[in-house]
């Protein structure tokens, strides 16, 4: 099917993501801006304006009341869904790189970069009464720099994906980091649970996804591509993984699309094997997201474009041959 | 210190004087019962000898018989001519009865050393134009005397080869490969359906590349100190061949000789040597003076003859006596390329233009050395010998200017335009037919057999494929043009028919499959970045490769079915080369091949039921792996989902006590119900 090609930003796109319902798409960009979309026909519904630099890291609440968002402009910044105004914002020491929700939506969890003099820090903030407070814990990041976060299944566990590969549990009740593993030997780029948030799959440089057990990072799956992955899904009705990415910007030295692979690849989730893939962007893919019902997906990529894509009945029907 | 030596003396004079010295002299009749050789043996052992010396000497031999009144005048040319390594000690002149001395003269030297030099100086050093002087040391006498009597050496006891031929037998007749690493590891893949699989491997098998030879007998690799030929179901090492530096290898058509060239050995008499497979003897070796395209030397369809070029000179070689052929090699004054028909005892070479005369391109019969047909051809930049497969036809491609402009030792040619000339080589005295092409041709291929060729000609970014037939007594005709093609290669199945048409130039890989029976094409499609393409010898598949040595990214091979379809893509980081095993000439008759191609029909069903048994089982082997993942997920799952259905209340105390865990959850009935619009149809109503 034809997918709706949502044209509101000028520069990549850095992050895309539904809301709970799967009505609503919000995105954001290295231009500044944060859009929201209704997903069905791909009309804009609005913007979130107040960035004065590139926004890295989005999320929107499960009741969809607000977004948070961060950006190189060393700010996070809280906003009224419905509205677009801004409810508060925070001045950091350096960019903020993501950003997340609790499963509450009481809590955000958000990460900055290393810069001069000044290291990674994970930073819990309370945004209950709906502004944003100075944040009530700091996590110390040690040699390498936040890339991906997450909360875990019920507010209790935080999860960071970092430039070097690394992915480091903890358990927010304690403050103390409980687990450590390296399964990636390059940065991961972003990570996603699944729909009931018991797994989780990361996208990493080093050409792999794989897929963790959120509570003992226990390592279950393996997706390999020729290309750095940037960002990978997991269906929330299909055992079925979404990947993105493709040759990096700066090192993409050829002007043929099909040489720099920036196809949205499907893979199975347990067989592992490539299945389908969805092409379109003409520069690598940063971000993916499934529509909760499993029946749409989004790709938003370097080329600044969104696509919005509604599966065919083709994909629905589609049963891996298991035997009788 | 003088003085206290004579003081020393001094005293020891008083010593003498105080003690009467004793007489140590024998007593009468004593008979002494101790040998000299017991008491000092050791001191005895040194004595001198009269051969003592005799490393220094050198025996000249093959001079002049001199009379004795000019001896002395001789005896000081001898010593002039000789003395250049050390002094002359002595010399010796042995004199006949009449008076003459006998031609031959010992001279010593000082040391043995100098005496060696003597010897490599003056052996076959002429004294004038009568008289060459053979030189020897003169403990050659020695050497010469105890040669040990001659023993008839015993028989190797028999050690039967390997089946070199054996996966010639294979029922399917899968075909193998060898895929070769960056690191050096080398695996024999067999090619077997539905997956190949890997037969042999081995780290370090070669310390260069692999090389199969032409009938595929053996796998060459290459070390420090020559080539190894392996075969056999187990690889064997076959032979050995020493040839230090060696770094390319090449064999005689019916691979019973095989030439390796070692660019850097210090022993230029040894650049180029040609060894007998089986034995592994070196039957002779060459050396190169100047630059040669490689294969220097090249083979007669039945080995009996190779050839190679130098400047003016054609020289052809006849097995197995090494030797030249009629004992002198041809003079050819700008003789530029040659090349030996697949089938016949036919030699075409090609002649540059010169003041006295036009090119030529000559069809030279050896050993008749009959020139059977010469074709002159005017206003030539360049020529190029390609022969069809089946030796029925030649084609030279003839790179022709209109203007001519020479600068210095640069030769500028312009306005280029290029002439086929197509020699019909089983008709009577060779007649040949000439195409014109205006653009320029990029690549030119026969089909293997038959009578069609392809050729690439146009615009390098947007080249047309013609396809042209040869027939008797008719000029070629054009079958086909494709038109608006990115092509710069062009690969035939080794049985004709369907060919590839590829572009391996950078940043391409376009590969496009093409039926040439009604000019169908049956794929377009890329292989990117791809380098290499090479069918294997049954026309069943096709490889193409990105080797890690052109392209960092994306670099592996590929398998294609002859339609095109892709069949299996490996994509290693690490890979370097790869190469089908050839095969050799089909026993088969012509008859026979009629009769499998009349009773096509059966035996494609016969085959078809094959794989047919065989994808069942693979695909039930996939099946079963696919359970066997899919079990195994499920019983992780299970432990999980206990975990999350324990959190359920936590979950509700989170959020309000608002299921979430379906979309379509407790919360339902609250959402919002909101209009949307669609764009239907844009319509353009011009305002009037």
């Amino acid at each position: 099917m034809k997918p709706i090609i949502l044209q509101g930003h000028e520069r990549s796109i850095t992050k895309i993501v539904y809301n709970r319902e799967g009505d609503l798409l919000f995105s954001s960009a290295k231009d500044k801006t944060i859009n929201v979309w209704f997903s069905l026909n791909g009309e804009r519904l609005g913007t979130f304006d107040g960035h004065n630099g590139a926004v890295w890291g989005i999320d929107v609440d499960w009741q969809t009341t607000k977004l948070v968002s961060g950006g190189a402009d060393n700010t996070i910044r809280l906003w009224d869904c419905l509205t677009g105004v801004e409810l508060g914002c925070l001045s950091t020491q350096s960019a903020v790189r993501t950003s997340k929700f609790s499963y509450s939506g009481t809590s955000i969890a958000y990460s900055t970069d290393a810069a001069l003099k000044q290291n990674c820090e994970i930073f819990l903030g309370d945004v209950r009464g709906d502004n944003l407070r100075n944040p009530y814990m700091t996590l110390p990041v040690r040699d390498s720099k936040v890339t991906a976060l997450l909360w875990g299944e019920v507010d209790e566990l935080l999860i960071a994906g970092f430039e070097n590969g690394e992915i480091s549990q903890w358990d927010l009740r304690m403050a103390k980091e409980v687990n450590n593993i390296c399964e990636h030997n390059n940065s991961i780029n972003d990570m996603q649970t699944s729909k009931d948030g018991t797994l989780f799959v990361t996208a990493s440089k080093d050409n792999t996804a794989k897929l963790f057990d959120i509570d003992t990072l226990e390592c279950l799956k393996c997706y390999k591509t020729e290309r750095p992955v940037n960002s990978a899904a997991l269906s929330p009705v299909y055992e079925h993984v979404v990947l993105g990415g493709g040759q990096e910007a700066r090192d993409v030295t050829t002007t043929s699309t099909r040489a720099g692979k920036f196809d949205a690849r499907f893979f199975h989730l347990i067989f592992e094997e490539e299945f389908g893939r969805v092409k379109g962007h003409f520069g690598p893919i940063n971000s993916l997201a499934f529509h909760p019902d499993g029946k749409s997906f989004s790709s938003g990529g370097e080329d600044g474009f969104v696509r919005v894509h509604t599966f065919d009945q083709s994909y629905l029907d589609y049963r891996f041959d298991v035997g009788s | 210190m003088a003085k206290k030596d004579k003081a020393a003396q001094q005293e020891k004079k008083n010593e003498a004087n105080e003690n009467e010295e004793p007489n140590f002299s024998d007593e009468e009749g004593f008979v002494d019962r101790i040998s000299d050789q017991d008491l000092l043996g050791d001191i005895l052992a040194e004595r001198p000898k009269e051969t003592d010396g005799v490393e220094s000497i050198i025996v000249v031999d093959k001079g002049p018989r001199v009379e004795p009144e000019k001896l002395n005048k001789f005896k000081s040319v001898i010593n002039s001519f000789f003395s250049e390594p050390g002094q002359i000690v002595s010399a010796y002149y042995p004199v006949g009865e009449d008076g003459k001395t006998k031609g031959y003269f010992f001279l010593e030297y000082a040391s043995p050393t100098i005496a060696q030099n003597a010897v490599s100086i003056y052996n076959n050093a002429p004294l004038d134009k009568n008289y060459t002087f053979a030189v020897n040391p003169f403990t050659d006498f020695k050497k010469y005397e105890e040669i040990p009597a001659w023993e008839p050496p015993t028989p190797e006891p028999y050690k039967p080869l390997p089946n070199l031929q054996y996966w010639l037998l294979d029922p399917d007749a899968f075909d193998q490969y060898i895929v070769r690493n960056d690191m050096n590891l080398v695996q024999v893949w067999h090619n077997t359906l539905p997956q190949p699989q890997v037969i042999c491997e081995k780290e370090g098998w070669t310390e260069t590349y692999v090389q199969w030879s032409p009938l595929g007998t053996y796998l060459v690799t290459f070390h420090k100190l020559g080539v190894i030929l392996w075969g056999g179901p187990e690889w064997e090492r076959i032979m050995r061949f020493h040839h230090p530096g060696a770094q390319f290898v090449d064999f005689s058509p019916c691979e019973q000789y095989m030439v390796t060239y070692s660019p850097q050995t210090e022993n230029v008499n040894k650049k180029l040597i040609i060894f007998d497979i089986r034995s592994g003897a070196e039957m002779r070796s060459f050396s190169l003076e100047m630059p040669a395209i490689w294969p220097i030397f090249r083979w007669s369809k039945d080995d009996k003859y190779f050839a190679r070029i130098t400047r003016n000179l054609l020289s052809i070689y006849e097995t197995p006596s090494f030797g030249l052929l009629d004992k002198k090699s041809i003079n050819v004054s700008d003789i530029k390329d040659f090349s030996w028909s697949p089938t016949d005892n036919i030699l075409a070479y090609w002649v540059a233009e010169s003041k006295d005369g036009p090119a030529r391109v000559v069809l030279m019969e050896v050993p008749s050395r009959k020139e059977l047909r010469t074709n002159n051809v005017f206003n030539v930049a360049d020529c190029k010998i390609h022969w069809q497969k089946s030796g029925d036809y030649l084609c030279v491609k003839v790179d022709r200017y209109s203007k001519i402009k020479k600068e210095k030792n640069d030769i500028k040619y312009s306005k280029m335009y290029y002439n086929l000339e197509i020699f019909h080589m089983r008709e009577k005295l060779i007649p040949v037919d000439s195409i014109e092409i205006k653009e320029q041709i990029h690549a030119f291929a026969w089909e293997p057999v038959g009578s069609k060729f392809a050729i690439v000609h146009g615009e390098p970014k947007n080249v047309t494929v013609s396809f042209y037939n040869v027939k008797t007594k008719q000029d070629p005709v054009c079958l086909k043009k494709f038109e608006k093609r990115t092509c710069s290669h062009l690969f035939w199945s080794p049985h004709g028919q369907f060919i590839v048409l590829a572009q391996l130039l950078a940043d391409s890989g376009a590969l496009e499959f093409v039926d040439t029976n009604d000019f169908a094409s049956m794929n377009t499609t890329e292989h990117f970045n791809a380098s290499e393409v090479e069918w294997d010898p049954t026309g069943r598949y096709i490889f193409s490769g990105v080797p890690q040595w052109k392209s960092k990214i994306d670099t592996g091979y590929w398998i294609w079915s002859f339609q095109g379809k892709i069949l299996k893509r490996y994509n290693t980081t690490s890979f370097v080369q790869f190469a089908w095993r050839p095969r050799p000439p089909t026993l088969l008759s012509p008859e026979q091949l009629k009769d499998i191609k009349k009773n096509l029909k059966k035996y494609t069903s016969e085959f078809e039921q094959k794989d047919r048994t065989r994808m069942t089982k693979a695909s039930k082997e996939l099946i079963e792996a696919r359970c066997k993942l899919m079990d195994e997920f499920k019983k992780s799952i299970t432990k999980r989902m206990q975990r999350w259905k324990d959190k359920k209340k936590r979950r509700l105390e989170l959020r309000n006590h608002v299921d979430t865990d379906d979309l379509e959850g407790a919360d339902a009935g609250s959402v919002e119900e909101e209009s949307i619009e669609f764009l239907i149809k844009v319509e353009e109503i011009p305002v009037e």
